[in-house]
């Protein structure tokens, strides 16, 4: 936005016209806030004393007709919009790498109704979804997105990455909980996607814009299923010999059973995850599990849980276990409980089907770990399929390089090596944190030819290419 | 610029978000600087060479120091710590909003922060029993005050209230964070209380219980009675039959926690018992006891009134998805914060108040 003389400023007035001079800032401390998002990179940049990413005008919106007025503004002067959320993501997807304008959608939370008939919620995309989950525990009912993120994101952060909680294996993943959206396409129309999520009227919109992370439009609404509080939701813990013996009742469970939680860890996290949770090491592979639902049912597969662990060469650990790190799973992500710089560290989520996921891992592990001496590797599997499963691969290095060309030209190599392995392997590139800026150069690897289709998407809603530049691979 | 504590806390606090769906003024305006991680940040910044600058001594008042992210962390780290110190900051440099350096000028000049000086509730002679009425409550909302004291009176409670009650520092305090200023306030106040022999404090503003009961002893400064807060010692009396209710309230009623006795004192029971005992039928707004989110307070409502009005609005939204009619409050600060925007067809109601109402 650096026009000529008072052109800036011209801009800023039409800005100010369409929110309220109080919803448009251009202060230090608003710009500086929008540089550091949850990515390893922009926290580096920001730990060694340099300047992240600035937006030149942050405007916050407190309507869809205003988001709408706000992208007409922008297309007609050809100025990028970078739109922030909760900015929590650890892709650094909501970062304004291009400058121009920051929208930030926090003033759109307003919840906007409760159908108790229909078991659906619906309010604005700006909502950190936590408010929405307590909107919802109110009448006696809850979303069921209970990810680690809760108290950070937003409605439209968890639709713009794809995002996933701890109880998916049972409830689906946000695109499988999200019946319709209302969005603002980058020429400033409001659409609506179809009421009901199941149709034969053609493909099926709301999965062009889940996961399109603010590079086709803007996520201004959105309506959730609601499900009742489950009779009872008990906890198991198991110890498996090695992650291949776990990885195989694992699938076993999942092909007969329908567990909310499952996390079953590699020997590596193992040690750690046990220690954490009741202070004793153990080794083997871990796997903590929660059903729920009507006691009657939950009681027969817990039955059938046990018969398939115990089959698997699974050591039944009783509740306590599963208990402990249900208790405990927000605890995890406070600092001093999470990793934090000045170790480089990051989540190369993968998901497979599982032929394939096995073979990924020890590949993915095999490469990190003798390319990259002094890294550890660290992985579990928590979010299941009929199938395959995901896998929650780590790297974390305790001394990241102190310069931050080279800090970051180690952080890029891991990820490429790591996420090139699980590609090759029949991996894809991410599970559940979206790609954003840090994976965006290697979409095209992963989707070959098929990446024409979302370029052709990009290019007939964004011919202008405004909408989160350098995203996405798009 | 700030001690090596804050720093730390700070430095942990600048890439965490998971306190920040509890922030007050941040649900309000939707500002990411509104965030405890965002004032964090910043301050990190400053620390590694960003220049501390007016927009940021601004951020730092948009906080109305109600400790929900402090209760919220499961590490211990407290946000209100950095603040703080980042307001003195901006005091010294002179970097300070204009409607904060004319609440510092009032307290100056007047003794409050509302530019009058505190109205005389003083009783005299010694007693065994001391009232601190604190500032909001003795100018702002002198109802609160005479209810306090009536219903002393009809418990036959031998009490004395000062003739001239100095400021606990409690506003200064958070205005300008921990600075000398404060700490002489608080020894003049603890001398004013501990010349009087009283052996109990009653506190009717909970702010004030606060600062006596955690900065005063940090500071070296001791009071020789014990502080109890006002809810605490009229529910006592009411359970010891000194106080005796004649006529019942009526009415579906939810209680408003206030931010200290909800976070600080973890103080749940006494006034929903008192509520209960004077006939109210009491249900819960989603958010309470510790969970309660802030209405604002009169600190803030004096140099940031707009965004304190749509705060304390947000508090009767959380009200109005319930059954009650009525909200009872018994803190002076979040009568005068939520005063100004009931809703219509609801009722704010002073717990001490409608208790005395009630009491022969």
């Amino acid at each position: 936005m650096k026009g000529k003389s008072f052109m800036s400023d011209m801009i800023r007035f039409e800005l100010e016209d369409v929110v309220g001079r109080e919803n448009v800032s251009t202060t230090e401390a608003e710009r500086a806030t929008y540089s550091v998002d949850y990515f390893w990179i922009s926290r580096m940049w920001e730990d060694r004393g340099a300047e992240g990413p600035m937006a030149d005008v942050i405007v916050r919106p407190g309507s869809s007709e205003e988001v709408s007025r706000i992208l007409k503004i922008a297309n007609y002067y050809k100025l990028p919009v970078h739109t922030w959320g909760g900015g929590s993501g650890s892709q650094g997807g909501a970062l304004p790498m291009a400058g121009g304008i920051l929208l930030d959608m926090k003033r759109m939370n307003h919840l906007i109704s409760i159908d108790e008939n229909a078991h659906s919620i619906t309010a604005e995309a700006g909502m950190i979804f936590q408010q929405l989950e307590w909107y919802a525990n109110e009448r006696g009912y809850s979303c069921m997105h209970i990810p680690s993120c809760l108290t950070c994101g937003t409605i439209g952060g968890a639709l713009g990455h794809r995002g996933v909680g701890i109880l998916s294996s049972r409830y689906g993943k946000i695109d499988d909980m999200c019946m319709s959206m209302e969005v603002v396409l980058p020429n400033g129309d409001i659409m609506n996607t179809l009421p009901v999520p199941k149709h034969a009227a053609g493909p099926d919109l709301n999965q062009i814009f889940i996961g399109s992370e603010g590079t086709l439009g803007v996520i201004t609404k959105a309506t959730f299923r609601l499900f009742e509080q489950p009779e009872c939701r008990r906890h198991r813990g198991f110890m498996f010999p090695d992650l291949t013996a776990g990885l195989e009742a694992g699938r076993d469970i999942m092909q007969k059973c329908q567990p909310s939680i499952m996390r079953l860890f590699d020997e590596a996290e193992t040690v750690s995850i046990i220690k954490k949770i009741i202070g004793v090491e153990e080794r083997g592979s871990f796997m903590n599990l929660t059903l729920e639902g009507i006691a009657k049912i939950v009681d027969i597969e817990m039955e059938m849980v046990i018969d398939i662990c115990v089959r698997h060469g699974g050591r039944d650990m009783g509740s306590e276990y599963g208990e402990k790190w249900y208790e405990n799973r927000i605890t995890f992500f406070y600092p001093d409980h999470i990793m934090d710089i000045p170790q480089m560290f990051g989540t190369m989520d993968t998901v497979a089907d599982f032929s394939h996921v096995e073979k990924i891992y020890w590949a993915m592990k095999n490469a990190i770990e003798s390319n990259f001496p002094g890294v550890r590797f660290i992985a579990h599997c928590s979010h299941w399929y009929g199938w395959g499963t995901m896998i929650y691969d780590r790297f974390i290095m305790d001394d990241s390089p102190e310069d931050r060309e080279e800090a970051l030209r180690l952080h890029n190599q891991i990820w490429n090596t790591g996420v090139r392995a699980a590609m090759e392997n029949g991996g894809v590139i991410n599970d559940h944190h979206g790609i954003g800026l840090k994976l965006a150069r290697l979409m095209k690897e992963q989707y070959g030819p098929a990446f024409q289709v979302m370029e052709g998407l990009k290019k007939a809603l964004d011919p202008n290419g405004i909408m989160n530049p350098y995203k996405l691979g798009l | 610029m700030m001690s090596q504590l804050a720093d730390k806390h700070a430095d942990k606090c600048r890439f965490c978000w998971m306190c920040r769906h509890l922030c007050p003024v941040q649900l309000q305006t939707g500002k990411e600087v509104n965030t405890p991680r965002a004032k964090a940040l910043l301050l990190s910044m400053v620390r590694r060479g960003k220049v501390y600058d007016e927009s940021m001594a601004e951020v730092m008042y948009e906080c109305l120091l109600c400790d929900a992210c402090t209760d919220n962390c499961a590490t211990g780290y407290q946000p209100p710590l950095y603040i703080r110190e980042a307001r003195t900051e901006a005091i010294l440099n002179d970097l300070a909003p204009k409607a904060v350096s004319e609440v510092l000028d009032r307290i100056e000049q007047t003794g409050t922060i509302y530019g009058t000086e505190k109205k005389s509730y003083g009783k005299t002679g010694k007693a065994e029993t001391l009232v601190y009425l604190g500032e909001v409550a003795a100018v702002a909302v002198p109802g609160m005050a005479k209810a306090l004291l009536s219903l002393l009176d009809k418990a036959g409670v031998s009490y004395t209230v000062l003739e001239q009650e100095p400021a606990s520092g409690v506003m200064l305090g958070d205005l300008t964070g921990y600075v000398e200023e404060v700490r002489q306030q608080a020894e003049i106040c603890a001398g004013a209380i501990n010349g009087t022999e009283a052996k109990e404090i009653v506190v009717l503003d909970s702010y004030d219980a606060e600062i006596m009961v955690q900065k005063y002893p940090e500071w070296g400064i001791g009071l020789k009675g014990t502080v109890v807060t006002a809810t605490a010692y009229i529910r006592r009396l009411l359970k010891d039959g000194r106080l005796k209710i004649a006529r019942k309230a009526e009415g579906c009623a939810v209680y408003h926690d206030d931010d200290r006795l909800a976070r600080t004192f973890q103080e749940f029971t006494e006034a929903r018992d008192i509520a209960r005992e004077l006939g109210y039928e009491l249900v819960e707004m989603f958010h309470h006891e510790r969970l309660a989110k802030s209405c604002g307070t009169s600190l803030a409502k004096a140099y940031m009134p707009e965004l304190v009005k749509r705060i304390a609005a947000g508090r009767w939204e959380d009200m109005l998805r319930t059954k009650a009619e009525i909200m009872l409050t018994a803190s002076p600060q979040a009568y005068e914060c939520l005063a100004e925007t009931v809703p219509e067809g609801r009722k704010l109601v002073d717990l001490f108040e409608a208790l005395d109402g009630g009491c022969v």
